[in-house]
């Protein structure tokens, strides 16, 4: 029983926590507890709260201040940025100065609830005391001087065309942000395009990269199929791999609503996670053995026929072929493998079949492993299988991280395709140079040559190598020299110790962010110099799009200005493209607004409308500024379990949103006008695609080795002129079906020649669907075996730093690889090597989230109302290892891990953990192998609660196809500090 | 010193009372000894000025607003 | 008339700590001062519970009972507030209080010693409504605006209710009604005493 587990502690004169983790009394209480003893024990934990209350009551000042000042106040309504689940907010600003918070009750996503990060996101408009990085900076002589704008952008560039002018636009990386809007990740991917270099990514590829690549590949699209909100129609629901009670809180809303409602929730996970207390069943399992448990469930619905026959043989290929895997993983197997034994395995299996609609939900826990695209494969055939994909309440509930990581990787910077998933092909440019309004030899002039204009770029997770690695070892010319870190944080990334020596050895760094962030602190701790920190503004100082999860896109109006210095980021990125040359091309189809300073940038609306031009494949086109905009304002019309609005008519606009499903969720296909109304659920048969309905995506052929990839006879959404499968939609088919007098005279021009993602008229797309009624991306089976991977059928294969040497004969990784995006990757010869690891190490760490803090953390430890939960970086330690090492809860311990890294980390004894498993959370930085960095961040930008990063000692991993780190699964020792 | 005071009242008062709040050891607060200022009603004030049903309403309204039941079943 | 109350659903509460930052925000709370806590029992283990424990605002209030000088009252609706002025900040209240709610900032506006510190279910204190000077003793006043504690009004999973007692027993009991078993709501008897009515008491079957 515990009291707290934050800390109360005081604060030092500096500011600097000295907490101590409350949680600590955990271990010395019973489990249970009276009345008296609750009394007595609230008295204690309390008392300590009180008596450390050395703070002044000062802070109202600044409040009052504001309230005396008068004037008149206003509502500005955005949504939340601390994660996918996309809450929204209603912020009081008076006088420019946001003075309160308001929940949204109308809101059929948060109905007006938030989580700790939710409710004091306030803080982002806060001056005083403020964490942020207030004025651009440069590193000279080891020390953080501030410097102009003018002279950060003059200095910036012109080392920057020194780079490219050298060593080719590929010598630079530039890092995006999840954090972007939908506009802005947009504009990223244009602007670095235009620079001339694919070297650019965000924090999807380290936190979902698995699941894009390994989801899409199974049946169409990579994202989230169903919403938080749906989970309300399910049965069933397993969580296998998330931690939503902490990583999103407030789908619990949605989650419990459902579980009080009859639904069953159940929880696989290494830990005994929050959520897994409120489930009805956990079991544990061994991090890293995921493919196991499945192919263990599977063998369990396959032996007693649970599986959906008639599904499978209308919708998916390749099910033979898992079978025959399956088949191995016999009970005994499963347990060997994964520890859970066939009575804990066949329970989840038989309540996933027997309560359908079932659904499971995953996140980093899946994700984050040199298989992982072979674990959310092993998903996705688990719901083929149980026939619940494209059904209500059922899907592959997949819970995104940040709050645009879904968008920015719909539309944003991503270094294999170009915004919608168009591939780098010659085709795509092509397409894209027309949404632009640009000449495509100009841009391809932008670039060193047009294959590498058509080659992937490197990968965020892997730019350390691309720095240090032998040059005759990677796929473009010069190692990368230069690195823009623009909005992300590199304490998310495995392997710290070694990147640290990365950025010792760049030419230049620059860092575009709200704060400081752990790149400035890691940076200045080895370098004199060459380092520029751009304040950028927050998403709360701006407006524009964010996509939620679920697909669903709602609009931000912007609270206030930017603060401080800081400068939005389509400014920057326009300034920047002025001093590089391209500023005329970079809006040429783009209306510019006066923003703050009375400064040019790129106009947030004009810009979605550019999206809407060009995005035809994953459907934001139909998501137009007005439309999000009334959604906005109408949240009351829209259903929360369907998400769909019941009538209603927007006051301002008279625009009607009845049949709209809330947020437009993509695809929303065709033009506005064509009002197709979003699609709430992936893939839904049982819907006229007009009414958001779909199927599985023919993106792979219409046949393999004889074997039909269509949908079968009779498979199709409701009310489709073809009624089996089909391709999909180009010219040429519209005009042998007889279709192409559909289209009118205009749209005919544009379509000519073109296909449903290319043809700007939307003609192609309007006549498929509306009057068709088909779906224009095809019909087709969704794979169960997906050939173009190199485990078509996924595969259990042992984590590289594995604790059981005695399983890797059987379950080896891949073999190494020579080049994967433009990098050799190493796999058989580090899990060869550290074959015998285990002994020196034998606790399995592992890594995840905490409630007030998200991702690398330097916004949220900033946060003075977040940070005062949770002072201190730990370690979850099994009470047997703890004593087996002679150290006790709440005590400093040094966590080794095989890389030699270690972190000076405080200990929370718990049962929380396995004995043999370790977990620390991931959002601590600023220390650095038992070192303090706080002189490291310019003065009054260091977070309030600093503390080491679990990656500085991660180890080394990645998944074959997407480059994605391994951070759930590696070995380390723990021993007393 | 806080502790130290806090001591000094516990002995200045009855033992019994000290230790927590079990209903036959609580002294009965009776109403009307009360040494501040006077309240306000909070319809008194903006926005409300003075209108209570107007201001019961309100509340009773926002009150639903934390029954998501409410919400979901299609309600306001 | 209304009786204010706040309830905590353990079986919905998820320790998101989202009514504690809720509150310090709305306020503008110190570090250190902590009007509202989530408390964790049986951390980490089956069973583990979380509920939001701040002032209950209790029907019969110890708090009131033992102050040396009577700096407490209780409102119309039930509210149990203090005046600051008045408040000597001795801390028997704390001793009192069975959920270990009056906090005590040590410097401060009033002094070297703080006054006492509590929840104030958002309906401020006994300054004018919406004023400066209540603002800066004791936070925002929701109430006089018709609206309800922040805390409650911003819980992630609506596990933590805040409103007429009737109101929110109501909506309790269709959840428990829903679940179909019963729940123990913590501190609901010590701090409300027996219900009014049967039908206002959670987690009875009815």
């Amino acid at each position: 029983m515990l009291l707290t587990r934050k800390s109360t502690s005081l604060i030092d004169k500096d500011g600097a926590a000295q907490g101590r983790l409350a949680r600590s009394i955990s271990g010395m209480l019973g489990r249970t507890i009276d009345r008296r003893a609750f009394l007595r024990r609230s008295g204690i934990a309390l008392g300590a709260g009180a008596v450390a209350s050395q703070l002044p009551f000062n802070i109202v000042d600044r409040a009052e201040a504001a309230q005396d000042a008068g004037g008149k106040t206003e509502t500005r309504r955005t949504i939340c940025t601390h994660c996918s689940v996309g809450c929204s907010i209603d912020a009081v600003v008076q006088n420019g100065v946001w003075i309160r918070q308001e929940p949204v009750f109308d809101s059929p996503i948060n109905l007006g609830a938030h989580c700790a990060k939710g409710a004091s996101i306030r803080e982002h408009g806060m001056t005083h005391d403020s964490h942020r990085l207030k004025t651009p900076m440069k590193l000279a002589g080891g020390k953080w001087q501030k410097i102009s704008w003018d002279q950060a952008l003059d200095e910036v560039s012109k080392k920057m065309l020194e780079i490219k002018k050298a060593s080719g636009p590929d010598a630079t990386f530039w890092i995006g942000s999840s954090k972007h809007g939908n506009e802005q990740s947009y504009l990223f991917r244009k602007f670095v395009s235009m620079f001339g270099t694919n070297n650019m990514d965000h924090q999807a590829r380290i936190c979902h990269s698995t699941t894009v690549a390994g989801v899409a590949n199974t049946w169409g699209y990579g994202a989230m199929t169903n919403s938080y909100n749906d989970e309300q129609n399910s049965k069933c629901v397993l969580f296998f791999g998330s931690n939503a009670a902490e990583a999103h809180p407030v789908s619990m809303l949605h989650t419990l609503h459902a579980k009080e409602n009859g639904a069953k929730v159940i929880v696989v996970d290494p830990r005994f996670t929050r959520t897994a207390a409120r489930a009805d069943t956990y079991y544990r399992i061994r991090s890293g053995t995921d493919v196991a448990f499945l192919w263990g469930m599977l063998h369990h619905i396959f032996k007693n026929g649970w599986e959906d026959k008639d599904y499978i043989k209308a919708r998916v290929y390749g099910m033979d072929k898992v079978r025959e895997e399956v088949a191995k993983w016999t009970p005994e197997e499963v347990e060997k493998v994964t520890g859970m034994k066939e009575a804990e395995v066949r329970d989840v299996a038989e309540k996933m079949a027997k309560n359908k609609p079932s659904t499971i939900v995953w996140a980093m826990g899946q994700t984050q492993h040199t298989n992982g695209n072979a674990i959310v494969r092993a998903s996705c055939i688990l719901q083929l299988a149980l026939g619940n994909v494209g059904k209500s309440g059922g899907g592959a509930n997949i819970y995104r991280g940040h709050d645009n990581v879904q968008g920015a990787t719909d539309i944003g910077p991503n270094p294999d395709s170009l915004p919608g998933y168009y591939g780098i092909a010659p085709g795509s440019w092509a397409h894209f140079a027309r949404v632009w309004g640009v000449d495509l030899d100009w841009l391809k002039k932008q670039f060193a040559s047009e294959a590498m204009m058509t080659k992937p770029g490197i990968t965020v997770s892997r730019w350390q190598d691309a720095v240090m690695e032998k040059n005759e070892n990677i796929d473009q010319d010069s190692n990368l020299r230069a690195v823009v870190f623009w909005g992300h944080a590199p304490n998310s990334q495995n392997r710290g110790k070694e990147m640290v020596e990365a950025m010792k050895k760049l030419d230049l760094l620059v860092v575009i962010d709200p704060y400081p962030s752990a790149t400035a602190a890691m940076a200045a701790m080895v370098r004199q110099d060459g380092v520029y920190l751009l304040p950028a503004a927050t998403q709360m100082e701006t407006s524009g799009s964010v996509t939620a999860s679920n697909r669903s896109i709602q609009w931000r109006e912007k609270v206030v200005d930017p603060l401080f210095e800081s400068r939005t980021d389509q400014m920057i990125m326009y300034q920047l493209a002025q001093k590089f040359g391209f500023a005329k091309e970079f809006t040429a189809k783009i209306k510019l607004s006066k923003g703050k300073g009375g400064m040019d940038e790129p106009d947030m609306e004009d810009t979605l409308r550019e999206v809407n031009r060009g995005v035809w494949t994953i459907g934001y086109t139909g998501q137009s500024p007005e439309r999000l905009q009334a959604h906005m304002r109408n949240m009351h019309v829209f259903d929360v379990k369907t998400l769909r609005a019941k009538g209603g008519k927007d006051a301002k606009t008279g625009y009607v949103l009845d049949g709209d499903y809330y947020g437009l969720p993509w695809p929303c296909f065709g033009n506005a006008a064509m009002k197709h109304p979003g699609s709430p659920n992936l893939y839904q048969t049982d819907r006229h695609v007009m009414d958001g309905g779909g199927n599985f995506r023919a993106n792979f052929g219409v046949e393999r080795d004889g074997v039909n990839l269509l949908a079968e006879d009779g498979s199709h959404s409701k009310g489709a002129d073809l009624t089996t499968g089909y391709p999909e939609f180009d010219h040429v088919l519209l005009k042998k079906l007889g279709w192409w007098d559909d289209l009118t005279d205009d749209e005919k021009k544009l379509a000519e020649g073109k296909n449903w993602k290319t043809d700007l008229s939307g003609g192609i797309q309007r006549v498929v669907m509306k009057v068709h009624g088909c779906h224009p991306f095809g019909n087709a089976k969704a794979r169960a075996v997906v050939w173009n991977f190199p485990d078509g059928v996924p595969l259990h294969r042992e984590p590289l730093y594995s604790p059981r040497p005695d399983l890797i004969e059987k379950y080896p990784t891949h073999d190494d690889q020579k080049n994967r995006w433009r990098l050799p990757v190493l796999f058989k010869t580090v899990q060869q090597a550290n074959k015998d690891a285990v002994k020196s190490y034998p606790l399995i760490l592992t890594s995840g989230r905490l409630t007030e803090y998200e991702g690398g953390g330097d916004e949220t430890r900033s946060n003075p109302w977040l940070a005062e939960l949770q002072q201190e970086m730990f370690v979850e330690i099994n009470p047997k290892d703890a004593n087996d090492r002679g150290v006790r809860n709440n005590e400093y311990v040094w966590v080794q891990t095989p890389t030699k890294a270690r972190l000076k980390v405080k200990t929370l004894v718990t049962e929380r953990v396995a004995s043999g498993t370790v977990f620390c959370p991931f959002h601590f930085a600023g220390h650095f192998e038992g070192r303090d960095l706080l002189d490291k961040y310019p003065e009054g930008a260091a977070p309030i609660v600093r503390g080491e990063a679990v990656n500085t000692a991660t180890t080394y991993g990645y998944d074959i196809v997407t480059m994605m780190q391994e951070t759930k699964t590696t070995l380390c020792q723990v021993v007393k500090a | 010193m806080r502790r130290v005071l806090m001591l000094a009242f516990a002995a200045a008062l009855t033992w019994s009372v000290a230790g927590c709040g079990e209903k036959p050891m609580v002294t009965v607060y009776k109403q009307g000894q009360y040494q501040g200022k006077p309240d306000m009603q909070p319809w008194d004030g903006d926005p409300f000025k003075g209108d209570k049903n107007a201001w019961e309403k309100t509340v009773k309204a926002r009150n639903l607003g934390q029954n998501e039941y409410v919400r979901i079943s299609g309600g306001s | 008339m209304a009786r204010m109350k706040f309830l905590a659903d353990a079986e919905r509460c998820i320790e998101c700590n989202g009514c504690v930052t809720a509150c310090k925000q709305e306020h503008e709370i110190p570090w250190g001062v902590n009007r509202r806590r989530v408390v964790t029992l049986n951390d980490g283990v089956p069973g583990e519970k979380s509920i939001s424990v701040a002032c209950m605002h209790c029907s019969d209030a110890p708090c009131m009972a033992v102050c040396p000088v009577d700096c407490f009252y209780k409102t119309t609706e039930g509210v149990v507030l203090h005046d600051k002025d008045i408040c000597i900040g001795c801390g028997y209240c704390f001793y009192a209080c069975p959920f270990g709610a009056p906090q005590f900032p040590q410097d401060g506006a009033f002094g070297l010693r703080g006054k006492m510190d509590k929840c104030t279910f958002c309906a401020g204190g006994p300054e004018a409504d919406h004023s400066a000077a209540e603002f800066k003793k004791y936070g925002r006043n929701r109430l006089a605006e018709g609206k309800l504690p922040a805390c409650a009004e911003m819980c992630a999973t609506k596990a933590l209710l805040g409103g007429d007692a009737d109101v929110i027993a109501n909506i309790y009991r269709d959840r428990v009604l829903k679940r179909g078993k019963g729940s123990e709501i913590w501190g609901w008897g010590t701090a409300y005493g027996k219900p009014d009515k049967p039908a206002a008491q959670p987690g009875a079957k009815s």
